[in-house]
């Protein structure tokens, strides 16, 4: 079973090399293993992460594609839909019936033919358009709703530092 | 919900989550993918004086000589089905023929009804290299036993009827609709209840595949009911059976006639 998934996991990789998504880099942290994955994203701009660049891991069950991975950002990450431990909460990362959030029933969820790609893709609309309504990070959720500004300063300042700015 | 709180909520999910694989993991040791063939009356050894039980395993195993189990994960409808439909092309050579030109062909088909083509090839790839490896005039009888207890070959094989099944859908929306329960949409019942491994399945599920591969399907219906006999039921209707199947509430066998 492992052999089919680090054949897809292999192929997905030179696809993702050979046709990068606009703002996202992603591979395996080590060629050794295939099972875990670093991906850098941009934030997305004309949003309050803009010019931010976030470093997250992904890590891959034995039985991907079937199973999705989990994702998690390295850095410090204030944001409705990622847990104060980094973990993304989003509905593809999830398969139906599996679900902590109480997702949506027509939110995207996991399934064999989804891809990394189309995760992190997923992860770069979920910064620009935060999902207030499944909360991971509740504080930021209500900050987000109820006071935008202080939300912004917050997320510029997570910027700055994962540039290694000054805050 | 303070911090603390929101934590333990999701410490209690994980825990639940890690449970419900334990399960799955006991499940998967101790039962195979797809067993072996078993005599009908090996279905008594669960139903040990339940009337109603031995009464259909009796009219059961005087119409079928034997029973091929499938492991109870959600995929047992779509890995039954395509056991027992390869197995019985594995016999028969132009029905072989016409499968192995529709299965070649169904990869465009579904990149036409919006699949991803990326992930798509992988699995119609492996769909393809079954189908290869059980042509008729393969000499080993055993090779479609393997590649199905083989989880790499045989979970690849139950994503791309899944996904086949999907595309039927797709296609006939407009008929599908009327089985789909007011609430969900076709793409959503498509997303939620078809594609997704583990998912189980339902008539529209087995209408659907059936319609799209043109095979009719018995499924013999053993329950609670009333009556003493099972209930066979065919897919659809009015067609010539290749495959055979028990339904009992939540799982399916395969069944070989007499």
């Amino acid at each position: 079973m492992a052999g089919s998934a680090l054949r897809r996991l292999m192929a997905e990789y030179r696809q993702l090399t050979l046709n990068p998504p606009e703002g996202i880099v992603a591979g395996p942290i080590s060629e050794d293993n295939f099972f875990e994955w670093e991906a850098l994203i941009a934030g997305p701009e004309g949003t309050c992460f803009e010019g931010g660049v976030f470093p997250a891991k992904l890590v891959f069950p034995p039985d991907y594609p079937l199973s999705p991975p989990k994702m998690k950002f390295t850095c410090e990450m204030f944001h409705p839909n990622i847990f104060a431990d980094g973990r993304v909460c989003i509905s593809i990362l999830h398969a139906p019936g599996d679900d902590p959030m109480g997702y949506e029933l027509s939110a995207e969820r996991w399934s064999p033919v989804q891809s990394v790609e189309k995760i992190l893709l997923s992860v770069v609309s979920m910064l620009a358009e935060p999902n207030d309504e499944s909360g991971a990070n509740v504080d930021a959720a209500i900050m987000w709703r109820d006071n935008r500004e202080e939300f912004n300063k917050i997320a510029r300042r997570i910027v700055r530092k994962t540039l290694g700015l000054p805050s | 919900m303070d911090q603390t709180e929101e934590t333990d909520a999701v410490n209690r999910d994980e825990l639940i989550m890690q449970q419900q694989r334990q399960i799955e993991k006991e499940i998967s040791d101790t039962i195979p993918l797809v067993s072996e063939e078993q005599p009908v009356d090996s279905l008594n050894n669960e139903y040990m004086g339940d009337d109603v039980y031995g009464s259909k395993v009796r009219d059961l195993a005087a119409k079928y000589r034997a029973i091929r189990r499938t492991r109870p994960d959600g995929n047992c409808f779509f890995r039954a089905f395509a056991y027992s439909y390869l197995e019985y092309l594995a016999g028969h050579k132009e029905d072989y023929d016409a499968f192995k030109e529709l299965a070649l062909k169904s990869k465009d088909k579904l990149v036409a009804l919006g699949f991803p083509q990326f992930t798509l090839e992988d699995f119609h790839d492996t769909f393809m290299e079954v189908i290869e490896h059980v042509s008729p005039g393969e000499n080993d009888k055993q090779e479609l036993h393997k590649l199905f207890n083989a989880q790499g070959y045989s979970d690849y094989v139950v994503v791309y009827l899944r996904l086949i099944t999907s595309g039927q859908v797709q296609e006939g929306a407009d008929f599908y609709q009327n089985f789909i329960d007011g609430n969900c949409t076709i793409q959503e019942f498509r997303h939620q209840e078809v594609e997704p491994m583990y998912k189980e399945s339902d008539h529209i599920h087995i209408i659907a595949l059936c319609s799209a591969l043109n095979v009719g399907v018995r499924v013999e219906y053993m329950d609670r009911g009333e009556g003493g006999q099972v209930k066979a039921h065919d897919f659809p209707e009015g067609t010539d059976p290749k495959v055979y199947l028990l339904y009992r509430p939540g799982h399916y066998d395969i069944l070989y006639p007499n």
